[in-house]
């Protein structure tokens, strides 16, 4: 009988070096991300996440300052207090775009002059906050080299929440077209520095195009794109094999896509397509998490009657309490400026009222939720296991509740 | 100053629902949009490049069996920058064969995807050109005559992108057309009487901390946050006092494999079980609300807008009718505040 998929999870993380975390925006991607990295330091790899935009609460329940652009460990004393001697390591890493871009023209820019020309252009500074994809270039590129650095076996990667949740995957080859050396090339031509004029001459109808465009626009700004282009010429060279590099590195039997979803309709929408495209790509899809799923409880052939559980809960009630059973229900402290649309019940009204209300309305959820994320598991590639988070009573980002969803996402192997 | 009601935030020209992915943005823009057809505004709703769901929301809402005869009164848009850029160019290059050439040529698609912001500019004009044409100067807030285009952000730092680029440009062409355009573009977006942005966010930890950011953004544009919407809002069924002494279940993972599907529904639990299952719901709902109650508390201590609360809804399904609820909670609570006449409910099944 094929396992359970809480105990794929486990083997899927046991059984990859990188793992990447893929989803749309509000879904707990973070969050998953980093409780799988804690997981496996406390299996005793040597773990690192590589997040988006940890909150700082995490990262100070962690034992780190502000985490940046270079790996931060995690002290070992925070994984002893969580409970493990397996000698495994937790490094995290943050995500930069504008660090990122400005480290790369560090990197591959050797001459102080040419580098000064690039970072003070102004086009490159609007290129670099807000050309779309670098940031998942960036996110894809750092990948490579946490991955060539050879000290970790085990990275997790939370990828950054897009419009487009394939933009990460496509950013690399996105990144090529848009690097076409065939056009930097042109761009960077004498003739063209020389100026709009001498092009115009050789195409009417472009030249015209331009001719409009410099009216419009003024000509320092394309002055200031043709000399970027010019500084950034030596450093385009080099980005073709690292795209490569890093494109096959996404494909490598070694490298796990995760796919973190929610039980709504419009998250499950945009899952469903996510897995489509990635099956298109050839982008390992090889399990999902589902996140704040509400638990269903079954209740035999029907769901019981708000009518039927509040006369239980009344009856168990007054069987516990039966000093109070006949006393007037608890008045409750009035939360101030809490608009009257939000009261679901009276107030007033008995508690056994009140906890059978929340409790049949919580049911209409959970069977919601349940047949939802049936539907999406039915679309799913058989081999690609699904596993459902309960929706738990704290919204996570602190070390204690990384640890608290570890039973869940990977029963039977701690905890 | 009045507190805004439903109707001043009718009479913007151009309305943004901005806000962290995940939040609600969607849900909240129609809400809003099914309201103000409800009560005889006419609206645009739009959303850019890239984004369907507000497309399938509103394509939802016109399947209903019977959908109501207001929802004509909803007009749906989708702007693409590089679309938006060829009209513009359009206008400046009266010569269509000319444009076809010059669309199809490699330069030009180079140009466009490399340079920085200009669909976002693009997009942005557009939706300035929307918002005057639709409200001609002299009718603003005459009803019948008046459009207001409300826009669907994208995510947080997308939608910064985007309402930063008039004054990139402002910055980047000193002169020129575009420098002039630019200019009417953020005039438009700074004036608190004509642009409204709300800011739709959860009541946790993540959510508050983009809000904050997000509202420090528009800060810096020179925008004015309209209203904070937040959404989801868990309210507590009882106090904790209250359940004092109750047995309470604890939360286990949820083993949902092929094979156990369809084997009946499982045994009705026993009474004091159930029990323990009811006060576990319960107290998950408490520590919700306590969790949101801390979060609004740092929202309003932090952000000097409205504060609109939409309830978490327990909807088996979340259709058509739960988005126009909340549509008009939004709309009675911004009423409430501010004084005015509530609109008169529909008549009919539509709660």
């Amino acid at each position: 009988m094929a396992a359970r998929g809480i105990d794929e999870i486990a083997e899927l993380v046991r059984g990859h070096r990188i793992v990447v975390c893929a989803g749309s925006g509000g879904v707990g991607k973070t969050t998953t991300a980093a409780t799988i990295a804690l997981w496996g330091a406390l299996q005793g790899r040597n773990a690192i996440v590589l997040t988006i935009d940890p909150a700082r609460r995490l990262a100070d329940s962690l034992g780190v300052g502000p985490i940046g652009n270079t790996p931060v460990r995690v002290p070992d004393t925070v994984l002893e207090t969580a409970g493990s001697d397996a000698g495994g390591s937790l490094a995290a890493m943050m995500l930069d775009q504008k660090g990122s871009w400005d480290e790369l023209v560090e990197r591959h820019v050797p001459n102080d002059d040419a580098r000064r020309r690039i970072l003070d252009n102004r086009f490159y500074q609007q290129l670099s906050q807000s050309f779309a994809g670098s940031q998942e270039y960036m996110a894809v590129e750092q990948l490579g080299e946490l991955d060539a650095s050879g000290r970790y076996d085990l990275i997790v990667v939370d990828t950054p929440p897009t419009q487009h949740a394939l933009d990460f995957l496509e950013a690399p080859e996105r990144l090529l077209d848009f690097l076409d050396r065939k056009i930097v090339k042109w761009f960077v031509r004498p003739s063209f520095s020389a100026g709009w004029s001498t092009l115009r001459t050789m195409n009417r109808t472009v030249g015209f195009l331009l001719h409009k465009i410099e009216d419009a626009t003024g000509v320092t700004a394309l002055a200031d794109v043709t000399d970027f282009f010019s500084a950034m010429s030596g450093l385009f060279e080099d980005f073709e094999p690292r795209v490569q590099r890093v494109t096959e590195l996404l494909r490598d039997p070694s490298t796990a896509f995760l796919l973190v979803a929610g039980p709504d309709e419009q998250v499950l929408d945009q899952a469903d397509y996510l897995v489509a495209q990635m099956s298109a790509r050839r982008m390992p899809l090889k399990g999902v998490v589902m996140n704040r799923v509400h638990p269903h409880l079954a209740m035999g052939d029907g769901e019981a009657s708000f009518e039927r559980i509040r006369d239980l809960v009344a009856e168990q009630l007054a069987r516990l309490r039966p000093a109070s059973a006949a006393a007037p229900p608890a008045r409750r402290v009035k939360t101030a400026r809490r608009p009257a649309n939000l009261a679901s019940g009276a107030a007033d009204a008995p508690l056994a009222d009140r906890l059978a209300q929340n409790f049949v309305a919580y049911q209409a959820r959970a069977r919601g939720d349940e047949v939802r994320s049936e539907i999406f598991r039915q679309g799913l590639p058989r081999s690609v296991p699904l596993v459902l988070v309960p929706n738990l009573q704290s919204d996570i980002h602190d070390l204690a509740g990384l640890l608290q969803l570890h039973p869940f996402l990977f029963a039977g192997t701690s905890g | 100053m009045r507190p805004l009601s439903f109707a001043d935030l009718l009479r913007r020209r151009l309305v943004f629902t901005v806000g962290k992915g995940g939040v609600g943005r969607t849900t909240v823009t129609l809400g809003i949009a099914l309201e103000a057809a409800r009560r005889g505004q006419r609206v645009l709703v739009v959303e850019l490049e890239g984004a369907r769901g507000l497309e399938a929301a509103l394509a939802t809402q016109r399947e209903q069996v019977h959908p109501p005869a207001w929802l004509d009164r909803i007009e749906y848009m989708m702007i693409d920058g590089r679309k938006a850029l060829e009209e513009y160019l359009g206008l400046i290059v009266p010569v269509r064969r000319l444009l076809k050439t010059v669309f199809s040529s490699n330069v030009y698609q180079y140009f466009v995807a490399a340079a920085p912001g200009l669909k976002e500019l693009m997009a942005v004009g557009k939706l300035w050109y929307e918002a005057e044409q639709r409200n001609p100067a002299d009718a603003t807030g005459a009803r019948g005559e008046h459009q207001l285009v409300l826009v669907d952000g994208p995510a947080t730092g997308h939608s910064l992108q985007y309402l930063r680029m008039p004054r990139a440009a402002l910055e980047a062409f000193p002169a020129g057309l575009v420098h002039r355009e630019a200019e009417r573009v953020v005039a438009l977006l700074r004036d608190p009487e004509a642009t409204g942005v709300l800011v739709v966010t959860l009541a946790e930890e993540m959510p508050t901390n983009e809000t904050f950011e997000m509202v420090s953004g528009l800060d810096d544009l020179g925008m004015h946050t309209a209203t904070l919407v937040v959404n989801q809002v868990h309210e507590a069924p009882c106090t904790r006092a209250e359940l004092d002494g109750l047995p309470i279940a604890d939360v286990r993972p949820i083993f949902r494999s092929p094979a156990s599907r369809g084997r009946g529904k499982g045994a009705v639990p026993d009474a004091a079980t159930l029990l323990a299952e009811i006060v576990a719901r319960a107290s998950e709902e408490i520590g919700w609300a306590e969790i949101n109650a801390s979060h609004v508390q740092r929202l309003l201590a932090r952000i000097d807008a409205p504060l609109v609360r939409l309830p978490y809804l327990f909807n088996e399904e979340f259709g058509a009718d739960e988005v126009g609820r909340l549509g008009a909670m939004l709309a009675e609570q911004l009423d409430a505040r501010s004084g005015a006449e509530p609109a008169p409910r529909p008549r009919g099944g539509k709660s």
